[in-house]
């Protein structure tokens, strides 16, 4: 055995092979770093939508659609309406109920906009009686005042036909019988301008059908 | 629980009263017949429709006034001769896919039905990518070459192992 100290292993070199490879990790990493970024901000904007969006919120499929035709007993004398003799006209439909808050919360807007366009031969409003009992809905327009037709719904297929899942609604149906706007919520503040000043206005305006 | 011990008391009636609707008049059974066949459709295309007021329940279970009127009228249209198909189809027509349990897969709809598979596939490629690039580092790192042994410790190492041969 010898005893001569031996002097120490020198560091190992750093290989030079590290240094680039590591600065090009870097650089591919940015990349991933910016697809990484981009998913999970949609993922938070699927997760806004999910968690603080209203869920009851249902995109509608109707407008543009023709609208479904409808006939039913009048709440009033129980005497028949029927839809189909109002072709060529706007048709404005707004569903209600007596126990609808937000439907109270419309009435006068309802009212208004009915004078406004009254006196246009043109012009055709109905309100669709919504899951309600028969006096209750009476009592209600007998307080609230109704100057046009309202209609029950007795087995819920006119709602159903237009989609209603919840009152109000409101449907304008331009002269060649197809949905334009529809209306989810009274009626109150810009959306009522928006309808007397601009849509119902125009599709008035507009020419009716040619041919039928 | 509750929906065994209800399953155990219908087995033991039906088991006890199975004889009686013999005595009952055979048009009135087919009736019944036809009555439970054509509740069972219904309920088939209930569960598929999803309650438009109360979202995470279907029509079939849900007990809104919305919800019977729609099992109404697929009572009524299957009654009329349509299939499941149109009457989804009509149902489809009027809420959109809002109102299919299982939405359909088509437009943006795919990126819901896809997107698990694809962040999941991703997720694979950077694992891939990111264990050869260790195991290819790992692999480098012995291939280095060691610098060269110094006389002094290989003398060492050969008496080291001359005086373990002996």
């Amino acid at each position: 055995m010898s005893a001569a100290p031996t002097p120490p292993l020198p560091p190992p070199t750093p290989s030079p092979m590290d240094a680039p490879s590591g600065g090009e990790d870097r650089f591919k990493l940015r990349g991933w770093h910016v697809a990484l970024v981009a998913s999970l901000i949609g993922l938070f904007l699927l997760f806004y939508q999910g968690l603080w969006g209203d869920p009851s919120a249902i995109p509608t499929v109707l407008i543009g659609t023709p609208a479904p035709t409808f006939s039913g007993p009048t709440v009033v004398d129980g005497s028949t309406f029927d839809l189909s003799q109002y072709r060529g006209k706007v048709v404005m439909v707004n569903f209600w109920a007596s126990w609808c808050q937000e439907c109270r919360l419309e009435h006068e807007n309802l009212l208004a906009l009915y004078n406004q366009f009254r006196t246009n031969p043109d012009f055709v409003m109905v309100g669709i009686n919504y899951q309600d009992k028969l006096e209750d809905a009476r009592q209600y327009l007998s307080v609230y005042g109704s100057p046009f037709q309202q209609v029950r719904d007795l087995k819920g297929t006119i709602s159903i036909d237009y989609g209603v899942y919840g009152v109000p609604e409101t449907f304008i149906i331009d002269k060649q019988g197809v949905i334009r706007h529809k209306e989810v919520g009274p009626i109150v503040g810009p959306d009522y301008n928006l309808l007397t000043e601009r849509i119902i206005p125009t599709l008035l305006q507009s020419p009716g059908p040619s041919a039928s | 629980m509750t929906r065994t011990a209800f399953m155990v008391v219908a087995l033991l009636l039906t088991g006890s009263w199975g004889a009686l609707p013999v005595f009952a008049p055979v048009e009135a059974r087919a009736a019944q017949v036809e009555e439970t066949a054509l509740d069972d459709q219904v309920r088939e295309i209930a569960k598929t429709l999803r309650c438009a007021i109360c979202q995470t329940e279907n029509i079939w279970e849900s007990q809104s006034v919305l919800a019977a009127q729609m099992r109404a009228i697929i009572r009524e249209r299957l009654k009329a001769g349509e299939t499941p198909d149109q009457i989804k189809a009509y149902f489809l027509s009027r809420y959109g896919d809002y109102i299919l349990m299982k939405p359909r897969v088509r437009g943006w709809n795919w990126v819901i039905w896809a997107g698990p598979f694809v962040l999941l596939l991703i997720g694979g490629i950077m694992l891939t990518r990111t264990l050869s690039r260790w195991s290819a580092s790992a692999a480098s790192t012995p291939a280095d070459p060691l610098p060269p042994l110094s006389e002094p410790s290989r003398k060492r190492i050969d008496n080291e192992l001359r005086a373990y041969d002996q």
